[in-house]
């Protein structure tokens, strides 16, 4: 599939899409985003800053941020939201731990000014663990239904193997054109 | 013979601090359709991006490719409000493509990194002519203010 397809899909009313990408630290924002690519994953290193991904097409743009999720650059999250047309928060399911810390950074970024009303995909990653949450469990802890003043999904995926990608960043596709 | 870029390094006294705690780390090439490296650059060329020209010996069937990824890492000392990128294709002394992106903010201790994935102009150049004859200058600015340049040479082979 990769980024190159999802822009193609893209409605050609506008010039630049810029999707955002956060979540906790080893969430796996990384490794999707490689995945999508189909990219080796083997080497991903936590990130200190951003990574970001551009494709290009017949002059159209679509620029994929994924910012580091590390607790001491989660401040820095707020200099990226400008312009943003879609919100990708990953979610590592197995993670039970830090699911409440999970919910915290959620919801002040569903509170952000910046960010109202866009389209939010959530990827419920690590499904390929025994342990992960489903995505009706994480639903219910983190209480998704409660949000209403944007487009949301919840998708199960797995970065390590690729399963779910897809089909979460088509969706995400299709909101923003509607948006 | 013509322009085709050059290395260079902000000397002014403001922009010391940023210069000297910013680093180009890394650059790789890869054939977007497989997500495979074609080209990385080697570990020899840390701290030598913006002092002298460098040459990148790509394998030609890069240039067979449909679309191809640039990837460039840098990391900064410094915070960084408004950081910028001019990629400037030189061929045969002028400048016939460029490439720009904004970055605008860039945390303190700080790595990144750019990947861009360009499809390929529908006809292409035999390797023969370009190889050795493209460079590519990539100039970092924050706001208005050139903070350093790097220069590679293509051959490709």
């Amino acid at each position: 599939m990769g980024l190159l397809t999802l822009l193609r899909k893209l409605k050609k009313s506008e010039k630049e899409f810029r999707i955002l990408v956060l979540g906790l630290d080893n969430a796996g924002k990384t490794t999707a985003l490689k995945k999508l690519a189909d990219e080796d994953i083997t080497h991903t290193m936590p990130t200190q800053g951003f990574n970001i991904k551009s494709v290009i097409h017949e002059g159209f743009k679509l620029n994929v941020w994924d910012i580091g999720g590390q607790k001491t650059i989660r401040p820095y999250w707020r200099n990226y939201f400008d312009q943003t047309d879609a919100l990708v928060f990953v979610i590592d399911c197995s993670d039970h731990r830090r699911m409440d810390e999970t919910g915290v950074e959620l919801n002040q970024l569903l509170d952000e000014e910046k960010l109202a009303g866009v389209p939010l995909l959530i990827f419920a990653n690590k499904q390929d663990l025994m342990n992960a949450m489903g995505p009706d469990e994480v639903t219910e802890v983190l209480g998704l239904t409660n949000i209403r003043d944007r487009a949301w999904h919840i998708q199960p995926c797995s970065a390590k193997t690729g399963e779910g990608l897809q089909g979460g960043m088509e969706w995400l596709v299709k909101n923003i054109n509607k948006s | 013979m013509g322009e085709q870029g050059e290395v260079y390094i902000s000397s002014n006294p403001e922009d010391a601090k940023v210069v000297e705690g910013f680093r180009l780390e890394h650059m790789n090439m890869r054939d977007a359709d497989s997500g495979q490296i074609l080209w990385e650059s080697p570990a020899d060329w840390e701290g030598k991006f913006f002092f002298q020209e460098l040459e990148a010996h790509v394998p030609r069937e890069i240039l067979a490719c449909k679309s191809v990824s640039r990837e460039v890492r840098f990391s900064s000392v410094e915070k960084m409000d408004d950081f910028k990128l001019l990629q400037k294709i030189y061929f045969q002394g002028s400048c016939f493509e460029e490439w720009f992106f904004k970055f605008g903010f860039v945390m303190p201790n700080s790595t990144n990194s750019w990947q861009s994935t360009i499809e390929a102009a529908p006809e292409m150049l035999p390797a023969e002519i370009l190889s050795g004859n493209v460079t590519i200058e990539s100039n970092f600015f924050d706001g208005e203010r050139l903070l350093a340049k790097s220069l590679i040479r293509v051959f490709y082979e």
